[in-house]
């Protein structure tokens, strides 16, 4: 895999969050006459911190959720539930996020956790399905010979299953946290700290270049990840 | 002395192992052999306790398997298997130190031990030692499995067809290896094979599996002379029994005072190898290295029972 557009992308990336200014002339022809060509209401940096705090705090937990349950649903005491835990992660990646968002704002209120959570049930699934998949395709010989050798069936877990079952794990990981990159942005809908912010207020101004820097922001975000992942998961093949 | 007292294994109707019962004398190897789906893979895995009996029990040394937790039991017994099972993300060294690992040995004796036991195998330390499986050949990787299955100097071996995915020059190297490895050690080892002629090459006695019973159970020479059914007399082969027979006799038991001409024989020759020099070289007698000779007399009359 060659690197360096990933890089390129990154430092492209950079300039623009720190020196937006030197981006003006690309994006002016998208503003409206007058209007500003660069989001001002708050630093494009920090929005994208915040963006990127938001994605990390809901994948964090539903990767743990999701793996843990996969796990767990393997084992002879958690069987029965294999079918119950497909129908409620499906059902978390099948449920619209917004419609997420517009159930739990009564109850959580505006802001950073509705958006959590609609983020957290989006992103079980993958994860949840690809822990499957994972532990599924251990060669049996393997698993045979951890049986074989004296493990406890913990240590078979921590030193056999779980690293050979990492590379397949963090591919779900990485689909997860792309999608969550771009459905993190509706968001800004109930008030959550974002790159959203950036895209609606062009909406409603009409001011195409707030647009753009918003979507394009998110887009090389999650390209970025992408690779990351995929590096990582590379190096543990 | 292991043990296995009236093991059965029943899947719904199916019997897969019924009823067996053998020992298996401390420094001794047994070879279960038998067709494909015969119960064999059953049976070794009804000792290590990878499945539970349906009937039945194992004592090793004296002591009743069903009395420890079967992780403790296992770490008491080596297990090759024919696809090896090495661990695809820790190298050969640290596939090997696997059971000392989970013993808790320290790391100095652990290192001595996985040096020793590459040597042991032909395994260069340095360069295989930090290899990872992926990186061996099929005969590295089932050395590797080996050495594993020994590290922890275990009271029982219990191999699964090792030999199944060798070719058959390497397999017959393997097989002799093994061998010197076993009287080397002492080790008592329980063996599967599909292969009748492995199992009397490699074994002190035999036990012929039908269908999930043991249809004899007997030294190799019992079961080439007499094969106690026809199950028996049709795996042992009607085509090469004197040759068989041969091999499991030293030629040194053979030898005669004299001299003859022709390349001498190693003393370590079994008789079968020692005729087939014989007609090869189409010599009445050869002489044995380090004095006497085999003649072709004698061979002919050592064939049978
Ligand atoms: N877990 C299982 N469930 C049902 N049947 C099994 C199971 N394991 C083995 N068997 C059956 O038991 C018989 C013996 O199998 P096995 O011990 O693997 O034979 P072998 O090793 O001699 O080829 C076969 O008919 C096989 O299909
Ligand atoms: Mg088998």
């Amino acid at each position: 895999m060659k690197r360096w557009p990933a890089l390129v992308l990154l430092a492209a990336m950079l300039a623009f969050l720190l020196r937006p200014a030197l981006f003006v002339p690309l994006l002016a022809p998208l503003a409206p006459e007058g209007a500003p060509v660069i989001y001002d209401r708050a630093g494009l940096l920090s929005l994208t911190l915040a963006h990127l705090a938001l994605v990390a705090g809901a994948m964090v937990p539903a990767t743990l959720v999701a793996v843990a349950l996969g796990i767990f649903v393997r084992r002879p005491a958690g069987e029965a539930f294999l079918p119950l835990s497909r129908v409620v992660t499906g059902f978390g990646q099948t449920f619209p996020p917004v419609a997420v968002l517009a159930l739990t704002v009564p109850v959580l209120g505006f802001g950073t956790w509705p958006t959590l959570l609609a983020l957290f049930l989006y992103g079980l699934l993958p994860v949840f399905e690809n822990t499957l998949a994972a532990f599924s395709a251990l060669p049996p010989s393997v698993v045979e010979a951890a049986r074989g050798t004296g493990m406890t069936p913990r240590q078979r877990l921590w030193q056999v299953e779980l690293p050979l079952a990492l590379p397949l794990i963090l591919d779900g990981v990485r689909t997860a946290t792309v999608i969550s990159l771009s459905t993190a942005t509706i968001g800004s809908v109930v008030a959550a700290r974002g790159l959203g912010e950036v895209i609606i207020a062009g909406l409603t101004s009409q001011n195409l270049a707030f647009v753009a820097q918003g979507g394009v922001l998110v887009a090389v975000l999650a390209i970025l990840l992408a690779q990351g992942f995929a590096l990582l998961s590379a190096r543990l093949r | 002395m292991i043990g296995l007292h009236n093991l059965s294994k029943h899947y719904d109707d199916l019997r897969a192992v019924d009823d067996v019962s053998l020992s298996i004398e401390t420094g001794s190897v047994v070879a279960i052999v038998g067709t494909s789906g015969s119960g064999k893979s059953t049976l070794l895995r009804l000792v290590n306790r990878l499945i539970e009996p349906t009937a039945g029990h194992v004592t090793l040394n004296g002591q009743d398997t069903r009395d420890m937790p079967a992780f403790e039991l296992r770490r008491r017994i080596g297990y090759v298997i024919q696809d090896h099972g090495l661990f695809p993300h820790w190298t050969v060294a640290r596939n090997i130190a696997t059971v000392p690992r989970l013993l808790g040995w320290p790391k100095d004796k652990i290192r001595a031990r996985v040096e020793e036991l590459l040597r042991l195998l032909s395994l260069d330390p340095a360069t295989i030692g930090p290899r990872f499986p992926h990186q061996l050949s099929g005969g590295q990787m089932q050395r590797v499995g080996v050495a594993r299955a020994l590290a922890a100097r275990p009271e029982l071996l219990l191999m699964d067809e090792p030999f199944g995915a060798l070719d058959p020059v390497l397999r017959g190297k393997a097989q002799a290896d093994l061998r010197a490895i076993q009287q080397t050690l002492g080790s008592t080892i329980l063996l599967v094979t599909h292969d009748m002629a492995e199992a009397i090459r490699l074994s002190d006695r035999v036990a012929v599996m039908r269908a999930g019973r043991v249809e004899q159970f007997g030294t190799p020479a019992e079961i080439l002379s007499r094969p106690a059914t026809a199950f028996v007399r049709d795996l042992v082969g009607e085509g090469e029994r004197a040759f068989r027979f041969l091999s499991l006799i030293p030629a040194t038991d053979l030898a005669e005072e004299g001299a003859a001409s022709g390349q001498p024989l190693p003393r370590t020759a079994t008789a079968s190898e020692a005729l087939d020099a014989l007609i090869w070289q189409n010599a009445e007698a050869l002489p044995l290295e380090g004095g006497g000779r085999i003649s072709r007399a004698a061979l002919l009359r050592a064939g049978h029972p």
